[in-house]
């Protein structure tokens, strides 16, 4: 299955290589949202400078964490959106569910191809927000880099499952967000509260140690299993 | 043989099949009927792409379960619409679902070959004709040399020299096992497929209308 599976995996890539509709709108949406995140924050004040809110004050870490992870939610859905774009536009989703591979195969492709998409548009948008944020990750990059890893997993592993939910459906680009966003919640709030730990010098061994830590690992596991799983429903 | 028992498929309110029941046996059968007669949806079925609402369709016995691995591999399948990548070259195309069913490293060419598609092999499939785009799905459909073939309007956008072409092709296909393997191919071209269909079946309105087998003819 590994091989097939690959095979697949290679063929989601040579399409985006060949086409490119899935990486450049979501690097567009999210290069666009960060430069002007970036014209309304101050760039320059100390990231644990408190800012008030309605519902208390925060240090700024927190509210820079939360828009990083907001873009990169946004700029994923955009990316999963477009899954199972290229079965759906030539009837080959009938073709690909008559192929002797396990469903869980299929589903690990598309992951997969994901999952490069979005360490792709990661790859642009984090170095971008934290030159523009003036965010001094110093010795938390490993850290920074395992959360981004961690919250990508799940991310990927439940954007997968339920694109394959809403690609079933008329209104796939409004059902994705409507089935994703409820069920992301948990990954991106972990996500949110482990960066802005990092954002101030948290090391690996201090975010290890919190509880949104094994939150996102929990919901990585589950949501890998569980698409995997229910991926052969969800296609049906 | 596959055996249609019985079966109703309903979307929403609307029957699409009405309690068909017919019994296909090896050879080819042509599906013939009007628009909106149902023909692309007891293809469906019998693809297992379509669960009945009333009734099952069996092949050999077996019901037809589209999570049986041992039953896709046995389906060679070209729906409505192309099932191709467009992204992708015909022989990109061609070679990914041999690889996929495991069959032998020279399948696409074989098929290649039957469905005269040498001058197209390394074009995009988007870019091809709706013709050539035809003729390429229906090599993928038999790329894997399956026992049962299922094709819906494998003609349409065809001139009569591609037809030809076609017609050969599922001939050849057909002739490797002739005891064994059945093809069932929906067309408005009843003309098509006279010369060498074995059975036709005839479907209005979502149910059985005639069901003439040649040699009972």
């Amino acid at each position: 299955m590994l091989s097939k599976t690959w095979l697949l995996t290679r063929k989601e890539l040579v399409l985006e290589s060949r086409g490119r509709d899935t990486l450049p709108p979501m690097a567009a949406f999210a290069v666009t949202v960060v430069v002007l995140l970036a014209f309304a924050l101050p760039g320059s004040a100390r990231l644990t400078a408190p800012v008030t809110l309605p519902s208390g004050t925060v240090p700024l870490a927190d509210v820079i964490s939360g828009f990083l992870w907001v873009t990169l939610l946004f700029a994923g859905l955009i990316g999963f959106a477009r899954t199972f774009e290229a079965e759906r536009a030539s009837g080959a989703l009938e073709s690909l569910l008559l192929v002797p591979i396990d469903r869980g195969g299929i589903y690990a492709a598309k992951a997969l191809a994901n999952l490069v998409f979005i360490v792709a548009a990661e790859v642009l948008i984090v170095p971008l927000f934290i030159i523009l944020f003036g965010i001094d990750v110093g010795g938390s990059w490993v850290a920074l880099i395992l959360v981004i890893i961690l919250v990508d997993i799940g991310f990927v592993a439940a954007g997968t499952l339920f694109a394959a939910l809403a690609a079933a459906t008329r209104s796939r680009e409004l059902m994705l967000p409507l089935l994703a966003l409820p069920a992301l919640v948990p990954v991106f709030i972990a996500a949110v509260e482990l960066s802005s730990d990092l954002f101030v010098g948290a090391t690996v061994s201090d975010v290890a140690g919190r509880g949104w830590f094994g939150i996102l690992v929990a919901y990585d596991i589950v949501f890998t299993v569980a698409g995997a799983l229910a991926f052969e429903y969800a296609l049906d | 043989m596959i055996e249609v028992h019985d079966v109703t498929v309903a979307f929403g309110r609307t029957l699409a099949l009405h309690r068909v029941n017919v019994q296909l046996k090896r050879g080819i059968t042509g599906l013939f009927g009007p628009n909106a007669s149902g023909k692309s949806t007891l293809l469906r079925t019998l693809a297992g792409l379509l669960r009945p609402a009333r009734g099952r369709v069996t092949i050999d016995g077996m019901n037809v379960d589209l999570r049986d691995a041992s039953f896709r591999r046995r389906i060679g399948w070209a729906g409505h619409a192309t099932g191709l990548y467009g992204g992708l070259s015909v022989r990109e195309n061609l070679e990914l679902f041999a690889a996929l069913y495991d069959a032998s490293p020279d399948a696409p060419e074989q098929v290649v070959s039957s469905l005269g598609l040498d001058e197209v092999l390394d074009q995009r499939a988007s870019a091809l004709s709706a013709g050539w785009q035809r003729r390429a799905a229906v090599a993928r459909a038999l790329v894997h040399g399956p026992q049962i073939v299922l094709l819906d309007e494998p003609y349409a956008n065809l001139d009569d020299e591609a037809s030809e072409i076609v017609s050969a092709a599922l001939k050849a296909w057909l002739a490797v096992d002739p005891t064994e393997r059945i093809g069932v191919v929906a067309t408005h071209g009843a003309k098509r497929l006279k010369g060498f269909a074995d059975a036709s079946v005839v479907l209005r309105r979502g149910a059985l209308a005639s069901h003439r087998v040649r040699n009972a003819e």
